[in-house]
């Protein structure tokens, strides 16, 4: 579904060159849980916003069923990545002036309040669904924003550390909601913690911007 | 009814506290721009309404010979081309008002016994306090606005011997208070005639249909352009009040517009710290998909609310204060003030407009240089 081949990134820092990526070579396949596992600085955020579009790749390409996501205006990324992909990034980033349920609906054009509602209930916060994130926990937060990227059931769930600011039980329960509720849809997961990857069904593990050689192991 | 969580009205409206400030700033230039203007034509205004009584008919005076009157009067009558009504023969001189600017000279006429109640009906008439002032006594009648300006009532001392600016040799008592919108003093040509200097019968003459006046002031300004006679009607003392205010207008200008550079230049740095205060936001929803265009599209029509919602607020506060201070302290002095002259919020315009462009810049700028993944991860960190 997601193609990379020979992907890099580099950016300057300073003056100088720093390569975040470098010659990467990656599938993500429909309905798979694909873990990218890495130290911190290991390059492995940097490889989940090439995946899915959020920067352009210095060298290489990446491609969506087919198509390069390097020959698409910004317009066209940005529509696929409403629309196909869902994202939950380290920090709980929602919306403070919206409620729970408001958040959700941002997650996907035409999610509409009842899907957004559903979607909260599935994930137990139906109770809290009207109040304002700052009224939630760390955890409830996190949750909302799992609600909000399975919103419209994306063909792709990126997740970047979404359990790096919660105590074990909860980032359990997290990437669980995520596995339970995402459908057919593929996650790929990037954290630190092994643990986290214990259902990945591939894990892909990352040093220095590059994937290792010996790929941890797989589960089908 | 549910309303898109992104509307910018949604944001706008759980945000009261954070546009309030941007609100109020523009609500206080609006204000202070349209008061400046309306109280600065209330200069104008009121020259137009004090001496609006010229309207109705025009004077015609000799200059420097008073054997020449007969003569103004007979090319008034046998050349107008347009059919005169009444043609009085009056004295005239002058007093002082209360202005808003200090006192201002007006007209006392003296009219023949004959000729106050055409002259009265010819401005309007009104119901009648008190009596008409008898021909040759010490004795004036005054219109309401005019009586409400001095603060006198039916008794009471219009000109004296005890004062400079408004002097008379006998204490000249107030007889009568006709009930009429415009500003009208008058006692009898006899009075006038034995005790006030210049010794010149003027002419006043009126068309015989009211609404050819201007007509036929116009014909009188350019027939006695080369006699020796000086020709009174509104036009030109609305052009002198014009010419007056010329200048005056210049600096109005160049203050407005100072002040709505100043003013800008401020919304925009609000406006540049509101919109980068909300830039880990549109970091967010770029990140999910939202286009920068969208973003852009958002943050200008939710700066373009804040700035038509503290123009429109401004006009209204503006629209209360000046009826407030027109009722408190223009009215009963009988001074003008327009609390819905055009003039005063047009001046007001350029406001939202530069602030509009000055915030779009601002706005399409920071967008310019964005980029959502710096924002997410400096959170992040």
């Amino acid at each position: 579904m997601i193609q990379a081949c020979g992907v890099g990134l580099e950016y300057a820092d300073h003056g100088k060159s720093v390569c975040a990526c470098a010659e990467i070579d990656l599938e993500v396949k429909p309905a798979e849980f694909l873990g990218v596992l890495g130290p911190s600085g290991s390059g492995k955020s940097s490889l989940l916003y090439l995946l899915s579009g959020l920067k352009r790749p210095t060298s290489g390409r990446v491609e969506y069923r087919g198509t390069s996501l390097s020959t698409m205006q910004d317009a066209e990324r940005a529509a696929l990545r409403w629309s196909k992909f869902g994202f939950v990034f380290q920090q709980p980033y929602l919306l403070g002036y919206l409620t729970a349920v408001e958040n959700v609906t941002t997650g996907c054009p035409g999610t509409t309040m009842e899907e957004a509602m559903e979607r909260l209930s599935i994930l137990g916060l139906a109770e809290k669904a009207h109040r304002l994130p700052h009224e939630l926990s760390g955890g409830e937060r996190q949750r909302v924003c799992v609600a909000r990227a399975l919103a419209g059931s994306p063909e792709v769930v990126f997740a970047d550390e979404p359990t790096a600011n919660l105590d074990h039980t909860k980032g359990f329960e997290v990437v669980a909601a995520l596995l339970q509720n995402r459908g057919e849809g593929a996650l790929v997961l990037v954290t630190h913690d092994p643990a986290i990857l214990k259902d990945a069904n591939r894990t892909v593990t990352m040093n220095d911007g590059r994937l290792s050689c010996g790929m941890a192991p797989t589960r089908d | 009814m549910t309303r898109y969580p992104l509307a910018p009205v949604t944001f706008l409206t759980r945000n009261m506290t954070k546009i309030m400030p941007m609100v109020g700033v523009i609500v206080l230039a609006t204000l202070l721009v349209a008061g400046i203007v309306a109280i600065m034509d209330s200069i104008p205004l009121s020259i137009r309404t004090t001496y609006g009584y010229s309207k109705n008919y025009l004077g015609v005076s000799p200059r420097g010979d008073n054997d020449l009157t007969p003569k103004l009067r007979r090319i008034l009558e046998e050349e107008s081309p347009v059919p005169i009504g009444d043609l009085m023969t009056c004295r005239a001189s002058n007093f002082e008002v209360r202005s808003i600017v200090g006192p201002w000279q007006f007209v006392i006429i003296g009219l023949h016994d004959e000729d106050v109640k055409p002259y009265l009906d010819r401005m309007g008439g009104g119901k009648l306090v008190g009596r008409l002032p008898k021909a040759g006594l010490p004795e004036a009648l005054v219109s309401a606005p005019l009586a409400r300006n001095l603060g006198l009532g039916i008794g009471d001392q219009l000109l004296g011997p005890n004062t400079q600016d408004s002097y008379s040799a006998l204490p000249v008592k107030v007889v009568g208070i006709v009930e009429n919108p415009l500003w009208l003093a008058l006692t009898s040509f006899e009075y006038l005639a034995l005790y006030h200097l210049p010794p010149i019968d003027l002419l006043i003459a009126m068309s015989k249909d009211p609404a050819r006046q201007a007509e036929m002031d116009s014909w009188t300004v350019a027939r006695f352009e080369k006699e020796r006679a000086r020709v009174f009607t509104f036009a030109e003392l609305e052009k002198q009040t014009d010419k007056m205010f010329e200048i005056l207008y210049m600096i109005l200008n160049v203050v407005i517009g100072l002040l709505v550079v100043v003013i800008t230049v401020m919304m925009s740095l609000l406006m540049g710290i509101y919109v980068g205060q909300r830039m880990n936001e549109f970091g967010l929803l770029q990140a999910l998909g939202f286009t920068r265009e969208r973003l852009v599209r958002r943050s200008l029509a939710e700066a373009l609310i804040v700035v038509g919602l503290g123009w429109a607020s401004g006009v209204l506060v503006s629209f209360g204060f000046l009826s407030l201070i027109k009722a408190v302290l223009f009215e009963p002095n009988a001074f003008m003030l327009d609390p819905l002259a055009p003039r005063a919020y047009a001046y007001t315009l350029p406001i939202p407009v530069a602030i509009a462009l000055a915030v779009s810049w601002n706005v399409v700028n920071r967008f310019r240089r964005f980029d959502p993944i710096a924002v997410i991860e400096r959170r992040s960190a």
